[in-house]
């Protein structure tokens, strides 16, 4: 039987990780364990260690930011297709272009609808 | 509150449209409710109670942009944003308030990029206190915004001026 998917939550803002959290719930998908970081650096080492199924990162943050978290992961072989979203406030077309060629799997602009957001997750956790 | 002494490429009053549409699109979005600009206000720098939260940009222009709000303000608006109540300004209610002003002036600063390149933004900094003054922006290119939606009203200023570098 299939493992429900973990998750990490990458955010510095606490209000936006609950935010996560409670659409997570909405999505009506079972979900194992949630972890929380509150930065690149953080979310590394939640990842040693467990198996998580999809990284939910924001770009801007203290100590590592999203890009750098992104850029890591990807040069690493234990997490280079591990699927990783980034929710940020950065929309520039720069941006984005530049998340999708170091290998993010979505983006997702804040602000967001959460029914928007719910159904993005909902695909992404079903496939 | 608008000035505008400098050749940069974008006038005060087309940055208070940037700032009123990045606030509707917050308001809408994430806090359903709607929000209406009704005026440009003058900082005079008088003193205030409530919260204070500021961003920075960085790049081709550099400048700060800033949202003020009283105490019960940022508790409503934390409590639509997390659906939980806050009665008092706590850890949650400061972080919330940075969030938002972090969607607000992010919102601007992606436009803002079609005029000046790719720029950065600061993490918030919230203060929250009594007697609380700022001084005037020294920007070349300033506005500030008040804006009320159903329970209050916010205070939203952006100064911006030319890097040196």
């Amino acid at each position: 039987m299939k493992e429900p998917p973990s998750l990490l939550i990458v955010d510095d803002s606490t209000a936006i990780r609950k935010i996560l959290l409670r659409v997570l719930n909405q999505t009506g998908i079972t979900l194992g364990d949630v972890f929380e970081a509150g930065d690149g650096k953080e979310a590394l080492k939640v990842l040693e260690g467990k198996q998580i199924s999809l990284v939910l990162s924001d770009i801007n943050m203290p100590n590592m930011d999203g890009i750098e978290l992104l850029r890591t992961l990807r040069a690493a072989p234990q997490w280079k297709t591990l699927p990783v979203v980034l929710i940020t406030t950065e929309g520039g077309q720069g941006r984005v272009e530049e998340a999708a060629e170091l290998g993010a799997t979505s983006y997702v602009r804040k602000p967001f609808s959460a029914d928007q957001l719910r159904d993005k997750l909902a695909s992404l956790l079903a496939s | 509150m608008t000035s505008d002494t400098s050749t940069l490429p974008l006038s005060a009053q087309e940055m208070g449209e940037m700032l009123s549409a990045a606030t509707q699109d917050l308001f809408t979005s994430m806090l359903g409710i709607e929000v209406e600009t009704v005026s440009e206000y003058e900082d005079e720098g008088d003193p205030f109670d409530g919260v204070l939260s500021l961003i920075g940009i960085t790049g081709r222009v550099v400048g700060t942009g800033t949202l003020i709000c009283s105490a019960p303000a940022a508790c409503d608006l934390s409590s639509k944003f997390l659906m939980t109540e806050f009665a008092s300004v706590d850890e949650q209610v400061l972080d919330a308030v940075g969030e938002l002003t972090n969607m607000i002036i992010g919102g601007f600063k992606n436009v803002l990029e079609s005029h000046f390149g790719r720029l950065q933004m600061s993490i918030p900094s919230v203060i929250h206190g009594c007697n609380i003054s700022t001084h005037k922006t020294k920007a070349d290119v300033a506005v500030g915004l008040r804006c009320v939606y159903a329970e209050g009203e916010i205070r939203l200023k952006v100064g911006l001026a030319a890097s040196r570098d």
